[in-house]
């Protein structure tokens, strides 16, 4: 028997507009610590919004609802503050940085986070354990970030910073896209690291990922809501029968 | 013809448009003012000529404006060395003109420093590039807030030469540089980097012409500006090919980052090709920060101007990215970075 642990986020009615579209209508969900969630969905359903509009994006317009991190209302925080407190998303498409390279970028993004420099040698070490963990060559750090990435260089990326900031919740946008197997494996790796103090929010399409990372409830995302929840076996159902006897419900 | 002879260019032409003749000279159209000569040193070890003038005839207004000013006149022909080579100029008198020719004889890198505390400053700077020279050029214009800078540059690139030109500019009120290459023979090449930092009221226009001249010859060019405040940024290239410059490679990338509403940037690049079998390319873009740029970043805890501060610095230092010569690109960044930092700081 799983015991429930500290509420990380609860999202209740949530209702989100883009450019006067409402896209989201009606989420609810709750995650704790500890706890990996999965969310499914046909292309548009509206998970990555879902995403974004967590992480604060100001092109997702929170219309009705409400959400709460660590049991304090969400919309009070600014983006930054939400990272500074622990939320984290891995970008479907990680924006490009030209001329800004990924080590000073890393250590940036570390010290925003922990809100104190990075000390030289132990960061050095963090760094190269983490990189180690995902494959990951040195010369990236001297790249511009995710400029001229492949799709799979900026997955890792992703799930490297994800390591070193040790996120209390985890958005995980389409991850596994673009991945090979190997790569699948090697960042589902990390995933289930971070996982054991935080609370996951895992957007995917595919099993092949759910192999890996096994969650605790699987979540169908019909037209903006969530409309069918349960266990590991959700997933499975889903990819053998798709979504099409869910609409009813939706 | 001699400037006193000279007619005051138009603003119809493209070169005098945005920053007309008038707005640009020290004092009043056909003067000629008393100057100082521009103070140039090195600690390197090469050796700065004192020659005079020579008269010659420019059909150009601000080259023939530089010459009758009868400014310091210095010379320096550099051999082959691997040792960056240093060059200050210095401007701390009201008006101050130079003109310095560089002879490169061999494969070399220098930098040439621009500051001080004058009113204006006019600078004349002519380089031969000898065959099979390869050569890194890097020019900060790091002049006090207030003085007004006229600046023209002139390469002579030969056979199998190089030529990687990197220009800081973050100094100055009111600036208009003219830079101009030629491609003299076959295998020549110039990649041109230019990085302008504005701010305030700061005025800048940058005009780069590249001219091939002749077959088999490449060159590249990359400007990238970030203005803020009330600043105006104004990026001209005129590139030609020649009839008889076929196979012949080029490229023009503008970009400009508006950091304010009331900020204005103009990108202008001009091509002219006369020859059939080239490639040349050109392309422009102004825009504010890139929005899904400062959410990466804000999603990672950096606060929004710490987001916008490395997301400017990184979009200045990329137009350094395209050099092949490190130790250029590496002192470019570094004089790039210590302005940041001293921006930052206050």
């Amino acid at each position: 028997m799983r015991v429930v642990s500290e509420e990380i986020l609860r999202i209740e009615n949530l209702h989100v507009s883009v450019a006067g579209t409402p896209i989201l209508k009606g989420v609810n969900l709750v995650i704790h610590r500890g706890e990996i969630h999965a969310l499914m969905g046909r292309n548009g359903a509206g998970k990555s919004t879902l995403a974004n509009a967590l992480m604060g994006h100001p092109a997702y317009e929170i219309t009705e609802g409400k959400v709460f991190y660590k049991g304090e209302p969400l919309e009070d925080l600014d983006v930054f503050e939400r990272a500074r407190n622990g939320m984290f998303l891995s970008f479907q498409y990680p924006a490009s940085i030209p001329g800004v390279q990924v080590g000073t970028f890393l250590k940036k993004a570390v010290a925003s986070v922990r809100d104190e420099p990075p000390k030289g040698r132990a960061f050095r070490k963090e760094l190269t354990t983490a990189m180690e963990k995902l494959s990951m060559e040195k010369a990236v750090l001297s790249r511009y970030v995710n400029d001229g990435f492949s799709g799979g260089e900026k997955k890792r990326l992703e799930i490297l910073q994800m390591l070193l900031l040790q996120p209390q919740l985890a958005l995980l946008d389409e991850t596994d896209s673009g991945l090979d197997i190997d790569a699948l494996r090697i960042v589902s790796q990390g995933i289930n690291e971070i996982a054991v103090d935080a609370g996951c929010l895992v957007i995917t399409h595919y099993q092949r990922l759910l192999d890996l990372v096994k969650p605790h409830f699987v979540h169908a995302m019909i037209d903006g809501a969530i409309v069918h929840s349960g266990g590991a076996e959700l997933a499975h159902e889903l990819e053998a029968r798709g979504y099409d006897w869910l609409d009813v419900a939706a | 013809m001699m400037y006193h002879q000279m007619p005051i260019p138009p603003r119809s032409e493209h070169l005098w448009r945005y920053t007309p003749w008038s707005r640009i000279q020290p004092t009043k159209n056909g003067e000629v003012p008393d100057v100082e000569g521009l103070t140039f040193s090195t600690p390197s070890q090469v050796t700065l000529l004192v020659n005079p003038l020579e008269q010659i005839e420019h059909t150009d207004i601000a080259r023939a404006f530089l010459l009758a000013c009868n400014g310091e006149n210095v010379s320096v022909a550099i051999e082959e060395t691997a040792e960056p080579i240093h060059i200050h100029a210095v401007s701390n008198a009201e008006t101050t003109v130079g003109t310095l020719h560089i002879e490169f004889k061999g494969s070399a890198t220098v930098f040439v420093h621009l500051s001080g505390e004058g009113s204006w400053c006019g600078l004349h700077l002519t380089a031969n590039v000898n065959p099979n020279a390869h050569v890194g050029f890097g020019f900060i214009n790091d002049l006090g807030s207030s003085c007004n800078l006229l600046r023209c540059e002139d390469w002579h690139i030969a056979r199998d030469a190089s030529v990687e030109h990197a220009t800081l500019s973050i100094g100055g009120q009111r600036c208009k540089s003219d830079v101009r290459s030629y491609l003299n023979q076959s295998g020549a090449s110039v990649r041109t980097s230019v990085t302008v930092s504005a701010d305030e009221k700061r005025h800048e226009d940058q005009h780069v012409e590249i001219h091939h001249l002749h077959s088999h010859t490449d060159s590249d060019l990359v400007m990238n500006s970030a203005c803020d405040g009330r600043s105006h940024f104004i990026g001209t290239g005129l590139l030609t090919i020649a009839r008889n410059a076929n196979h012949s490679h080029a490229g023009q990338v503008f970009r400009n980052l508006l950091l304010s509403d009331k900020a204005r940037a103009e990108a202008i690049p001009e091509l002219e090709v006369l020859a059939d079998d080239v490639s040349a390319a050109h392309g422009a873009a102004s825009a504010p920060v890139d929005e899904s740029q400062m959410h990466y970043l804000m999603s990672r805890g950096l606060n929004h101007e710490e987001s916008q501060s490395l997301i400017v610095s990184g979009f200045l230092l990329s137009a350094f990215s395209n050099l092949n010569n490190q130790r250029l690109a590496e002192e470019m960044q570094h004089q790039l970075n210590i302005h940041l930092e001293d921006e930052l700081s206050g």
